[in-house]
C-alpha cells in the first residue's frame, strides 16, 4: 500500500525574502509587514533589471566551514536546506541517526562554474582550470555539496526537465516515499542568476525586454511580452507520514498526486496545451480529486506569449464547467521566472494560502488576455479557503508538471 | 522488494568506442577490444595527457531520421541512436502501441559539451552575437530525452538524470519505479555522454587521466581515459514482456542508493557509502551476497577508486568477496561519464544472458590492497544468474542496481 | 623575489582556497596535518600559487608540495630559473 507523503518544513532564499510567510505577505502586497528585508532593499530588487539577490548573504546560513567549494547555486540550495531543516526540526543530530534524501530539480546546474572553468582553461591554459571549480562542473553539483554540508546520507538524486523541473522533483520524491524507499527527502529546486542563462534566453527571444519599461512580463496579461529571469532556491522537507507523526513533526500539507506530461509535437498549431493538459488530469487521477475540488491554483504563467496562452488553454479545457470557481493566480510577476526554483516556490504559496487562508493576486494585471477572460484570474489577495491546491509547471519546451497538495486534516483554518 | 512488479530488460541499445550496436559491442568486449586512441576533438597541447575513448565512426545521419542531425548536440545523437536501437532489439512496434505511454528517462555527466564549449569559444573571441537561440534548445541537458522523444515520437515521461558518473544507474532505477507505478507501460532508460574538452581539462588537472590506456584494480594502474558513448534498455513488467512474446535478457531485481555525504571528488575513505548502496540493493532484491554471480565494477583504473571500491566490495560481501568475480570494462571503453553505468547494465545483461563475464585488460601485476577475482585479461565462461551493477559519481554518490535472470517460475 | 615576500603570498593563496587567515598560518605549517587540507584544496593551493607567480609546476612537483615551506621552496627555485 502507498504510503502519505506529509510535508513538514520548508526554506527559500528568494527575491521576496527567506521566511515563508513574508514572502506570501509580500505576494500578498502586504505593504505594512516591517519583514526581515529592508523595504528599500526590496523595493531596489524589484525595480533592477537584473535577478541576481544582491543581499544574499550565504555566511548567514551557512557557518562553520568555509564556503569557498561551494558555488553560488549550490550556496543558495544548502542555505535554503539549512533554513527547511531548521523549521522543520531536523537538527544534526538526527541528521546524524537517519539516512535523509535530498532531490535537486534545477534547469541549469552549475552552467556558471562549467562556463567559467572553460573559459578560463581557454584563455590561461588548461594548467590553470581550478581543481575546486571542476569538482562543481557536474550538473548535479549543488545537490552534493547540499549533502554534504548538512550530512545527507541517503539517495541523492537530481532531475533535470527544464523550467519544470522543481516541481518534478517534488512528483520524484513523493514516488521515493509512497514506495517506502525512503522515509524523508528534501526536496529543492535552485538556479542561479547567470550571464549564461540570461543570454540563453535573451537569445530566444523569451525575454520581456531589457528593462521593465520596454516590455510587460504580468502573467496572462494581453500586453505581455516574455518573462522576466530571476534566481532563487527553495526546499520542502518531505517525510513518510506515519514517522513524521511519531516524531510529533507539524505537518504543513500533504502531497496527494503528480504527473508530467509532454507532447512531442507540441510546437504544432493546436497541440501546444496537451503536454499540460496530460499533467493536470493525471494529478488528479492519482489524487482521487475532480476540477470542483480544486479550491486554487498557482499558474506557472510568467508573462510568456506561448507559455501564458497554453497554459491558459489548458486550465480552461480541463477546468470546463468550474473555470468561475477555481480560483487561479501567479506568482512570477512578482519574484520572475525561477526556473528550477518556481515549482517549489509555488508550492511554498500553495502551503501558505492553505494555512492563511489568504490566496495572493497577480502583480501588475491589467487587461487580460481576451482568449483567456474566462478564467478566474485573481487581481488582488483574497480570503479564500484552500483546502486542496494544484501546482502548476510549464516548460519551454512542451515539457509540464502538476502537483496537487492538501492541507492535512489536523490543521485548523487560517492559524 | 517493495513492489512486487517484475521489470524485464527486452531490448538494448550500444554506441561506444569499440563498436555500434549489441553484437557488436559484447563481441568486442569479449575478445577484449579497446577504444583509446589520441584526442581527435580538440587539440591537446598544452595537455600533459593526450588519450581518449572517443567514438571514431559514427554518423548521426543514420539513425537521426526525423529531427535535423545538426540542429542537436553529438549526446542527443547518441542517446537517439542508442534508444532505435533497443526498441529494435526489443522488436517494439512502435506504431501498434500507445507511445504516450512509452517514456525516456537518460543519465548524463555533462549533458551536451559541445554546446557550452561552443559558447565559450564565442565568448573568449569576442564574438557573442554569433550566440543565437540554439543555445537554449540546444544546450540544457533536460533536452537529450525530449530529442528522443521528438525523433521516436513518444509521448510519456520524459527526464534527465544528471548524477553524473552514476547516472545511468538512477535513470536505469527510476525507470522501473515509473513502470511499477504504472505511470509508463514503456521505458527507454540509460545514459549518454559524449567527449568533453570540459571534462578532460578537469580530470587531467586533477592527475587522474592515465597517459596510454586503462588498467583497473592493477598495482601500476595511472588513472582513468575518458571517454563518451551511450546505451538505453528497453525496460516493461515482466508480463507484459511475455504477453507480447519479447525476449527477455533479464530482469532488474532492485536497486540501492547511498550518500557519503563526505566530500566532492573523494570518496568516504572506508568505503562506507558504497557498502551501503550494495547492502540495499541486496536487500531490496531479497538476495544474499552468496547469490551474487558477477559484480560489474565501477573500476575506473585510477588509484583511490580502485582500492576503497575494493575495501567496500569486502564490506558489503564479507568473505563472499573473494569468490565473486568482478571486472571493469573501463578497462576497454574507458570512463564514458553518465553512459558508463549503462553501458555496464547492459553488460549485466549480457552477462547474464550467455554466460560469458568481460575481462579486465592490461591487469599484469598484483596491487596488495586489491586482491579480488578480477577477470584479468581474458573474458570468462561463467554461467550469471545475478549481476551486480556498482557506479559512483561526484559527490559521493552511491549505487547499486541487481540484474537476475528470469526466474523460472511464475509468469 | 625577497623570501618574505615570496612566503606571503603562498599564504594570500591559502587564504582564498581555505579562508584561514594568513596570519593563524605558521611558517612551517604541513598542509593536511596542521591545517587539515584535503587533496583537492591542496591542488587548488598550488595552482593559485603557479598562477600568482607565472609558472607551471610538473605533476610530479605539484604532488610534493605538502607543506608551506615545500611551495615557497618550488617558488623560490622557479624564480630563481627564469632570472639565471
Amino acid at each position: 500500500m502507498k504510503k502519505r507523503v506529509a510535508i513538514t518544513g520548508v526554506g527559500l532564499i528568494s527575491g521576496l525574502g527567506t521566511s515563508s510567510a513574508f514572502f506570501h505577505r509580500q505576494l500578498c502586497g502586504d505593504m505594512d509587514d516591517p519583514g526581515e528585508i529592508p523595504k528599500d532593499v526590496l523595493q531596489e530588487h524589484q525595480a533592477a533589471p537584473t535577478g541576481v539577490l544582491r543581499f544574499f548573504k550565504p555566511e548567514s546560513y551557512l557557518k562553520g566551514k568555509h564556503l569557498r567549494p561551494l558555488d553560488r547555486t549550490g550556496q543558495l540550495l544548502a542555505s535554503a536546506a539549512q533554513i527547511a531543516l531548521r523549521n522543520s526540526g531536523w537538527t544534526a543530530e538526527r541528521l546524524a541517526r537517519h539516512d535523509v534524501g535530498l532531490v535537486l530539480g534545477t534547469m541549469f546546474g552549475s552552467m556558471h562554474t562549467i562556463s567559467e572553468f572553460d573559459r578560463r582553461s581557454l584563455i590561461d591554459g588548461p594548467a590553470c582550470a581550478s581543481p575546486l571549480n571542476f569538482a562543481n562542473t557536474v550538473i548535479n553539483s549543488a545537490a552534493a555539496q547540499t549533502a554534504i554540508w548538512h550530512n545527507l546520507r541517503g539517495m541523492n538524486s537530481t532531475t533535470a526537465t527544464g523550467a519544470t523541473s522543481g516541481l518534478v522533483a517534488i512528483g520524484y520524491a513523493a514516488d521515493l516515499i509512497e514506495c517506502g524507499r525512503q522515509a524523508t527527502v528534501l526536496v529543492g529546486g535552485a538556479d542561479e542568476f547567470c550571464f549564461e542563462a540570461f543570454c540563453a534566453f535573451e537569445r530566444a527571444a523569451l525575454l520581456s525586454g531589457e528593462n521593465d519599461e520596454a516590455g510587460c512580463f504580468v502573467p496572462f496579461d494581453q500586453r505581455r511580452t516574455g518573462m522576466k529571469l530571476a534566481e532563487a532556491a527553495a526546499v520542502l522537507v518531505m517525510e513518510e507520514w506515519d514517522s513524521a507523526a511519531q516524531r510529533g513533526a507539524y505537518v504543513l500539507g500533504e502531497v496527494r498526486g503528480h504527473a508530467n506530461g509532454y507532447n512531442p509535437k507540441w510546437k504544432q498549431s493546436g497541440y501546444g496545451a496537451c503536454g499540460i493538459i496530460r499533467a493536470m488530469r493525471g494529478a488528479m487521477r492519482e489524487s482521487r480529486s475532480s476540477p470542483s475540488d480544486i479550491d486554487y491554483i498557482t499558474a506557472s504563467a510568467n508573462g510568456s506569449v506561448v507559455g501564458d496562452r497554453n497554459e491558459g488553454l489548458a486550465i480552461k479545457t480541463v477546468f470546463d464547467g468550474c473555470c468561475d470557481r477555481v480560483q487561479i493566480s501567479a506568482i512570477k510577476s512578482n519574484i520572475g521566472e525561477t526556473l528550477g526554483a518556481a515549482g517549489v516556490l509555488q508550492a511554498i504559496d500553495l502551503l501558505e494560502a492553505m494555512k492563511s487562508g489568504t490566496i495572493s493576486g497577480i502583480a501588475g494585471l491589467g487587461q487580460v488576455d481576451p482568449e483567456l477572460s474566462s478564467l478566474n484570474l485573481c487581481r488582488d489577495s483574497a480570503f479564500v479557503d484552500v483546502q486542496t491546491g494544484m501546482i502548476n509547471s510549464v516548460g519551454f519546451d512542451g515539457h509540464a508538471c502538476s502537483v496537487i497538495i492538501s492541507r492535512s486534516a489536523t490543521q485548523s483554518n487560517h492559524t | 522488494m517493495t513492489d512486487p512488479t517484475r521489470v524485464a530488460v527486452t531490448g538494448l541499445g550500444l554506441v561506444t568506442s569499440i563498436g555500434q550496436g549489441r553484437q557488436k559491442v559484447w563481441e568486442a568486449l569479449l575478445l577484449g577490444c579497446c577504444g583509446f586512441s589520441p584526442v581527435r576533438s580538440f587539440d591537446t597541447r598544452g595537455y600533459s595527457v593526450h588519450i581518449g575513448a572517443e567514438i571514431s565512426d559514427f554518423c548521426a545521419d543514420q539513425h537521426v531520421l526525423e529531427l535535423q542531425p545538426s540542429t542537436i548536440g553529438r549526446t542527443s545523437q547518441l542517446a537517439i541512436a542508442a534508444a532505435r536501437m533497443a526498441v529494435q532489439d526489443g522488436c517494439l512496434d512502435l506504431l501498434r502501441v500507445d507511445r504516450d505511454r512509452i517514456g525516456v528517462c537518460v543519465g548524463t555527466t555533462s549533458g551536451e559539451p559541445g554546446s557550452i564549449e561552443r559558447f565559450d569559444d564565442q565568448c573568449v573571441r569576442g564574438i557573442m552575437n554569433a550566440v543565437g537561440g540554439e543555445f537554449l534548445n540546444g544546450y540544457p541537458c533536460h533536452v537529450i530525452p525530449l530529442h528522443v522523444a521528438r525523433e521516436l515520437d513518444l509521448g510519456g515521461e520524459a527526464m534527465t538524470i544528471p548524477t553524473a558518473c552514476a547516472a545511468g544507474n538512477y535513470a536505469i532505477a527510476h525507470a522501473c519505479d515509473l513502470l511499477r507505478n504504472g505511470r509508463a507501460d514503456y521505458m527507454l532508460a540509460g545514459g549518454a555522454d559524449s567527449f568533453s574538452r570540459i571534462t578532460y581539462t578537469g580530470f587531467a588537472r586533477l592527475g587522474a587521466i592515465a597517459p596510454e590506456f586503462c588498467q583497473p584494480f592493477d598495482r601500476n594502474r595511472k588513472g582513468m581515459i575518458p571517454g563518451e558513448g551511450a546505451a538505453i534498455l528497453l525496460l516493461e513488467s515482466t508480463a507484459r514482456a511475455v504477453a507480447r512474446g519479447a525476449s527477455i535478457y533479464c530482469e532488474v531485481a532492485g536497486y540501492g542508493f547511498s550518500c557519503d555525504a563526505h566530500h566532492m571528488t573523494a570518496a568516504h575513505p572506508q568505503g562506507e557509502g558504497a557498502a551501503r548502496s550494495m547492502r540495499l540493493a541486496m536487500e531490496d532484491s531479497g538476495l544474499q551476497p552468496s547469490d551474487v554471480d558477477y559484480i560489474s565494477a565501477h573500476g575506473t583504473g585510477t588509484l583511490t577508486n580502485d582500492r576503497l571500491e575494493t575495501i567496500a566490495v569486502k564490506k558489503a560481501f564479507g568473505s563472499h568477496a573473494y569468490s565473486v568475480p568482478i571486472s571493469s570494462v573501463k578497462s576497454m571503453l574507458g570512463h564514458t561519464m553518465g553512459a558508463a553505468s549503462a553501458i555496464e547494465a547492459a553488460v549485466c545483461a549480457l552477462a547474464i544472458t550467455h554466460g560469458w563475464i568481460p575481462p579486465t585488460m592490461h591487469w599484469r601485476d598484483r596491487d596488495g590492497e586489491c586482491d579480488l577475482d578480477y577477470v584479468a585479461n581474458s573474458a570468462r565462461k561463467h554461467a550469471v544468474k545475478v549481476a551486480m551493477n556498482n557506479a559512483y559519481a561526484f559527490g559521493g554518490n552511491n549505487s547499486s542496481l541487481i540484474m537476475t535472470a528470469r526466474a523460472t517460475s511464475g509468469c | 623575489m625577497d623570501v618574505n615576500v615570496i612566503r606571503t603570498k603562498v599564504k594570500q593563496s591559502i587564504n582564498r582556497v581555505t579562508g584561514i587567515e594568513a596570519e593563524a598560518i605558521s611558517d612551517t605549517a604541513a598542509y593536511d596535518a596542521d591545517l587539515g587540507l584535503d587533496s583537492l584544496s591542496i591542488l587548488e593551493i598550488a595552482v593559485d600559487v603557479e598562477n600568482q607567480f607565472k609558472f607551471q609546476a610538473s605533476d610530479e612537483e605539484l604532488s610534493s608540495i605538502r607543506t608551506v615551506e615545500d611551495a615557497v621552496t618550488l617558488v623560490t627555485k622557479r624564480l630563481a630559473a627564469e632570472v639565471g
